[in-house]
């Protein structure tokens, strides 16, 4: 079992990537699956995803469909099987 | 001659007959609204009530069919409004120049909102009112090469603000006239499945449609 991290539209187009995984023993916080992908993506996450260590305007991270922001923002607790969302949401009309 | 003999094949007499009772509220008479309302209106629904506000900038023009040159500062719903009435087919066209606030009275007849809107935080007040009133509202945006739609009904579905709450941008989406016709053809789609009953595809999912790479994926919201 793993966490599995998906990204959509423009994130995929800029990484090249549809999303990734993580092996965890036990339960860890979005902050750190963040920093995770940091270190995967040469810091292209946390310039997308965080402004002053909260959750940037305009970018969605969904852990089994729900946004963090109604859970525990960036402190939300992600289990073994759980599915990270990222994307950046299109507004326009 | 029948007007929608060619579409005919596509659907059981009383499915057909069902569509010409159809009546919808498009949200806005912009990129998304414009496209759908001119859609619905060819599908033959009975009755469009299309809202806005908003006058015609020249910042419209690239993907908002129903406006030139020569409609710059006139009122959006009464430009779309004489430009689908002109048409002269089946579907009644009610226009109203006012923007959605969530005390917005409804008329009563309405079976379907279509969201054609353009920021997250008016989409929040439709929904409130799609909710209130029981009435399933389809989702479309656009930004870019991407568009996203997910269905929302009271009840059955998680809400808009539920999926999107920090979802606005400080920057005016870049929007592109091939893009938006196609969310707005999707959420036509989705739209006429969820009246229909016919094989409804975005309850508790978002598709996210990517015309850069062709590629739709659906997320689920509900695990």
């Amino acid at each position: 079992m793993s966490i599995k991290v998906k990204f959509y539209s423009l994130f995929r187009i800029n990484l090249k990537s549809a999303g990734t995984e993580f092996e965890v023993e036990q339960p860890v916080v979005i902050s750190q699956i963040i920093k995770w992908l940091d270190e995967g993506y040469e810091g292209y996450f946390s310039k997308k995803l965080l402004d002053k260590n909260e959750i940037r305007p305009g970018s969605i991270i969904l852990v089994n469909g729900k946004n963090v922001l109604h859970l525990n923002h960036l402190q939300t607790r992600v289990n073994d099987g759980d599915t990270v969302t990222l994307f950046p949401p299109s507004a326009g009309g | 001659m029948d007007i929608f003999q060619r579409q005919k094949p596509l659907f059981s007499k009383s499915e057909s007959d069902k569509l010409r009772q159809m009546c919808v509220l498009i949200a806005g008479a912009g990129g998304l609204g414009t496209h759908q309302a001119q859609q619905l209106q060819r599908i033959g629904v009975k009755k469009i009530y299309l809202y806005d506000f908003d006058t015609i900038e020249p910042g419209n023009l690239n993907r908002q069919i129903f406006y030139g040159r020569n409609d710059l500062g006139k009122s959006k719903s009464e430009v779309a409004g004489q430009r689908l009435k002109e048409f002269n087919l089946e579907t009644e066209i009610e226009v109203i120049n006012e923007r959605i606030e969530v005390d917005l009275k409804l008329p009563g007849e309405i079976d379907l909102i279509f969201d054609a809107l353009d920021n997250f935080p008016a989409r929040f007040k439709l929904e409130e009112i799609a909710w209130r009133e029981s009435i399933p509202l389809i989702h479309g945006g656009v930004e870019g090469w991407f568009g996203q739609l997910t269905t929302i009904i009271a009840g059955k579905t998680m809400k808009l603000v539920d999926i999107f709450a920090g979802g606005q941008k400080e920057t005016k989406a870049a929007v592109f006239s091939p893009v938006v016709s196609t969310i707005a053809s999707m959420q036509v789609l989705e739209g006429v499945k969820v009246y229909l009953d016919k094989n409804p595809q975005l309850l508790n999912k978002i598709m996210s449609v990517d015309l850069f790479n062709n590629q739709i994926d659906l997320i689920d919201l509900k695990n």
